[in-house]
């Protein structure tokens, strides 16, 4: 291990400032405020556990968290695992794939909430095209957003549609990060392709997928403008996450010691559930 | 002759004062505006014709519709002198003034109110006081499509008032207008917010809030309330005249302008949409009423408040009492055609712009059937939990169950007024 | 390069398995290019219409993007292209430099930093909006370009991308580099960051992208209009009485095309031989 007393902190300085100042200072203003409670005209008083305590008490909130844990639970590895197939499948040269790589990042390039603008309209059951589609291919029109039984499957096609490509990227860097001594090596040693990619590729892959897991699960966890854009919650709660309690809380609500208080206790789901992941992801000799 | 005078009077004293701010203005005050995301042609004028008068410039910050909300939330929750002045949607009035975010215009316009339609001013009031003027006003019309009227043989609805259509014909007329085989449907609203949709329990004789503004319970889910979303939720759901699904004003506008939908009960605006369906053949009527209930129409539009903290209280003031004379007005109404809150515009433009059956309905309904949207400190919160529940029925949910639940959280979010 | 990818039937797998994805990604955006390009009272057609002039124009017109030039969506592009690759300038030095240390140093602390770095990137930003507006006011820098910049070059996700690639490369190659008497900096500049260009190009677009996307911030912090960025000029479209929507699509269009000349800028990083070159 290399170790230097002053010279780690000169590389991380600027970072950490920037971060303390933009990011967590407000964090800790914001998780501060979870124990407070804002009076109509604006007095701030301290409430200690109050507003956690609400959220015990209140069914919307148990509800809401079923939800928003089912739909990580699903989207997360679904993500991950379209993103790393992409990437396999343009990774190796072939005439063109340049094109097909592009096509695939395109959604990138639209942010969140113009993507569920587009969706609304694309998906609408009066004039979208992707019903017009559906029927005449046979399958008929579906109500998607509109259903309370789709609603949150329809949230997480237009997710993956977005995110796939772009966390292709990382996964792409990380192929070509391997050494093609380490696949050579293993080719004289008699390995076929399966046995190639199950390992040498993954064990070389695991921290770009980390890397992936971590940050698409800290993003889809606070997953929040298409809800708001598309279904507002609905229809009958179905897609009422975390996020948009908090959002409606502080914003609707003029409550902003609960909002806090949801924002609080999501950043303590996704810090458990990234843990977890960090320990999955990890090798085995750092494991032991 | 007395309105005259007070006229006079007023302008005298607006014209003194404003010359006296005009010198002070010279120091150029820039007045922080969060306004609407109008295109710019809208917007730019006013604020400039306001600076060529008095030498205060007002930055209009031009927001998308949901962002002024939030912007607005979060400016004025950090409690600091930012904005100056700011747009006001009706019913949130209350809901700012509870919060100490606006300042009573009561003794500043003092001499002008009566120039105002009164039904205008009731979305400002809060606590009997004025909290913010009424830019403009809104009322909801049914627009028919002629030639699908043609089309299937059927008489076109009367633009006079008095023979206003009842639901029950506007029922039976849909269904001969719905063809499904080619996705025509009969009638729509144009979306489901409760600003659209109250007037179908209020006109059916529901009150849709309990007497003292804060409880929903009995009201929100009261019987006549269920009635009347039951008998909207089978104009989808077991008639099938109308579109499931129309939640964007901007969606169903779509529908109506392609010939898709043969009547569309909408705001004036409508009016500007439309022009750009050259085809589109449409005529007016006015909105239609249970036969068991009184005829109901929604109202309301965008108002302008002061920021109590304001470091121009003066500059602010004078921008909003600029805004309230008939040349402000005037202009105003040029650049986005929302019924004028002043009668004095309404008599000026009587035999140019008003010459349409569009605005005899309209200045009919803001002087009869006009009727606000709860005036209570939480319409945010019955607002968005009404709003989800009208969405839900629209798409199928049990009519009931929705509003109980609704009922249920508008309640408890109302604690925090008591 | 080796045979299996090589055969005839893999490849047409490939080529197929591809083709349908493309299809599945683009189709939205294949509608939402030609409605932008369609006149304004026929951009949407009904369900039961369904065939080629739900994509076709019957008439081509590109009215929908001469309004847009003469409106303040050239301006927004201007604004959230230099926000964008300031941000990415700054972004991407600063990053890394914290990556990288984060990746070869031991140092005490090391486990609690590298938490706050995890923790910057998972509280909603609607958390947060309110005392970062209160602390820019307090700067004094409300409705200017360092509101949009500054709090958005150190970026936790992108230090924690920096920290997983660095750590692939193995240590002996450091060591080596100090026993020449290499400084750490020499080290970081001149080993690391070539053996990382997957890697930089990557967290580059993605600053980029973060910003090219951000919408909420630069509504609160900067929404005189000089400050107006592309996607509040988007949004501008959408109007609750009126939807411009022939506008919406050829802003949100352009968007896209503007906003992917970046990835098509480095797509030429994605190569193997740069770093499988360096690593022996």
């Amino acid at each position: 291990m290399i170790s230097s007393r002053w010279t780690p902190f000169l590389f991380l300085a600027p970072a950490l400032a920037g971060l303390l100042i933009f990011r967590l200072t407000p964090i800790l203003v914001a998780v501060g405020g979870s124990l407070s409670g804002v009076s109509l005209m604006g007095e701030l008083r301290y409430v200690g556990l109050e507003n956690f305590e609400y959220l015990a008490d209140d069914p919307e909130f148990w509800e809401s968290l079923r939800t928003t844990l089912y739909f990580n639970l699903l989207i997360n590895p679904i993500q991950l695992a379209v993103a790393f197939a992409l990437a396999l499948l343009v990774f190796r040269p072939l005439p063109g794939v340049w094109f097909y790589r592009t096509l695939l990042v395109l959604p990138m390039a639209v942010s969140t909430g113009i993507s569920a603008v587009l969706f609304g309209l694309f998906l609408d059951g009066n004039l979208g095209p992707m019903n017009g589609f559906l029927e005449w291919i046979g399958i008929g029109a579906q109500p998607f957003h509109r259903s309370h039984d789709q609603a949150l499957y329809t949230l997480i096609g237009i997710a993956t549609w977005k995110g796939a490509g772009y966390w292709m990227l990382f996964l792409l860097a990380g192929l070509y990060s391997i050494p093609s001594t380490v696949y050579e090596a293993a080719t004289i040693d008699g390995a076929n392709g399966w046995q190639r990619f199950r390992y040498v590729t993954l064990p070389l892959m695991r921290k770009p997928m980390a890397f992936v897991l971590v940050a698409d699960t800290a993003i889809n966890f606070l997953f929040f403008a298409p809800v708001y854009i598309l279904t507002s919650g609905g229809p009958s709660g179905s897609t009422s996450v975390l996020m948009f309690q908090a959002y409606r809380a502080a914003f609707t609500f003029s409550d902003i010691g609960r909002s806090l208080a949801i924002s609080t206790v999501l950043l303590g789901i996704i810090a458990i559930i990234v843990v977890l992941e960090f320990r999955f992801m990890r090798s085995p000799e750092e494991a032991k | 002759m007395q309105i005259g005078r007070r006229q006079f009077m007023a302008g005298l004293a607006t014209t003194t004062l404003l010359g006296s701010i005009g010198r002070a203005g010279a120091q150029s005050t820039t007045l922080s505006a969060p306004w609407m995301g109008w295109p710019e042609e809208q917007v730019a004028p006013l604020m400039a014709a306001f600076e060529k008068e008095t030498g205060i410039k007002v930055a209009a910050e031009r927001l998308p519709i949901a962002e002024l909300f939030k912007t607005l939330e979060v400016r004025l929750q950090a409690r600091n002198e930012i904005p100056d002045v700011y747009l006001v949607d009706g019913p949130l009035t209350a809901s700012y003034a509870a919060r100490g975010h606006l300042l009573v215009l009561d003794e500043m316009l003092a001499d002008d109110l009566e120039r105002f339609l009164p039904s205008t001013l009731v979305q400002g009031t809060y606590d009997e006081k004025l909290y913010a003027m009424p830019l403009g006003t809104s009322t909801q019309i049914l627009f028919y499509n002629k030639k699908l009227f043609a089309e299937a043989g059927l008489p076109e609805p009367s633009a006079d008032p008095a023979k206003r259509m009842t639901w029950e014909e506007a029922l039976s007329i849909a269904q001969a207008l719905t063809k499904p085989e080619i996705s025509q449907f009969g009638i729509a609203f144009e979306n489901c917010n409760p600003y659209q949709l109250l007037a179908l329990p209020q006109s059916w004789g529901a009150e849709v809030i309990g007497p003292d503004q804060l409880t929903a319970a009995g009201y929100v889910n009261g019987d006549a309330m269920v009635d009347a979303m039951t008998w909207y939720q089978e104009l989808h759901q077991t008639h099938k005249v109308a579109p499931v699904g129309t939640f964007q004003t901007g969606v169903t506008q779509e529908m109506f302008g392609s010939g898709k939908l043969a009547m569309i009960v909408g705001g004036t605006w409508n009016l500007v949409g439309f022009e750009k369906f050259e085809g589109l053949d449409f005529g007016v009527a006015p909105h239609p009423y249970f036969a068991k209930g009184t005829p109901v129409t929604p109202t309301g539009s965008w108002h302008i408040g002061i920021n109590p903290r304001t470091a121009h209280m003066e500059e602010a003031k004078a921008f909003v009492r600029w805004l309230s004379t008939r040349d402000a007005m005037d202009l105003w109404f040029e650049l986005r055609q929302y019924p004028p809150s002043l009668r004095q515009i309404w008599e000026e433009r009587a035999s140019t712009n008003f010459i349409d059956p569009v605005w005899e309905i309209v200045q009919h309904e803001l002087e009869h059937t006009a009727t606000p949207r709860p005036a209570t400190p939480g319409y945010r919160e019955y607002e968005d939990f009404l709003k989800t529940a009208m969405q839900d029925i629209n798409t199928g949910a049990d009519v009931r169950a929705t509003l109980d639940r609704a009922a249920q959280n508008i309640d408890r979010e109302m604690r925090k007024y008591r | 390069m080796d045979n299996p990818f090589q055969k005839p039937h893999v490849l047409m797998l490939r080529y197929g398995l591809l083709s349908i994805l493309a299809f599945i990604v683009v189709f939205p955006l294949v509608w939402l290019a030609l409605a932008s390009v369609r006149p304004q009272n026929e951009i949407f057609q009904p369900v039961s219409d369904f065939g080629w002039n739900t994509f076709i124009p019957s008439r081509f017109t590109l009215d929908n993007y001469r309004t847009l030039l003469n409106g303040d969506f050239p301006l927004a592009v201007k604004n959230s292209t230099f926000v964008a690759l300031t941000t990415v300038l700054f972004g991407v030095v600063v990053n890394a430099l914290a990556g990288f240390a984060f990746a070869v140093f031991d140092f005490r602390g090391k486990n609690l930093l590298f938490l706050l770095v995890i923790v910057s990137f998972m509280m909603p930003f609607e958390a947060i909006v309110l005392p970062l507006y209160v602390m820019i006011r307090a700067f004094g820098w409300a409705n200017s370009y360092q509101a949009l910049i500054v709090p958005e070059i150190a970026n936790g996700m992108v230090i924690f991308l920096f920290r997983q690639f660095f750590a692939s490369i193995p240590r002996d190659f450091y060591e080596a580099a100090r026993v020449d008497g290499a400084s750490w900096f020499y080290i970081f500049a001149r080993i690391a960051m070539p053996l990382s260009w997957p890697t930089i190009a990557t967290s580059g677009l993605m600053l980029f992208l973060a910003q090219w996307d951000s919408f909420f911030w630069p509504v609160v912090a900067a929404s005189d209009s000089a400050y107006a960025v592309v996607q509040v000029a988007i949004a501008r479209n959408i109007n609750f009485e009126q939807n411009d929507w022939g506008g919406l699509f050829a802003s949100t269009n352009l968007a896209i095309l503007l906003g992917t000349i970046p990835f098509l800028l480095i797509q030429r990083f994605y190569v193997r031989t740069l770093i499988s070159g360096g690593i022996k």
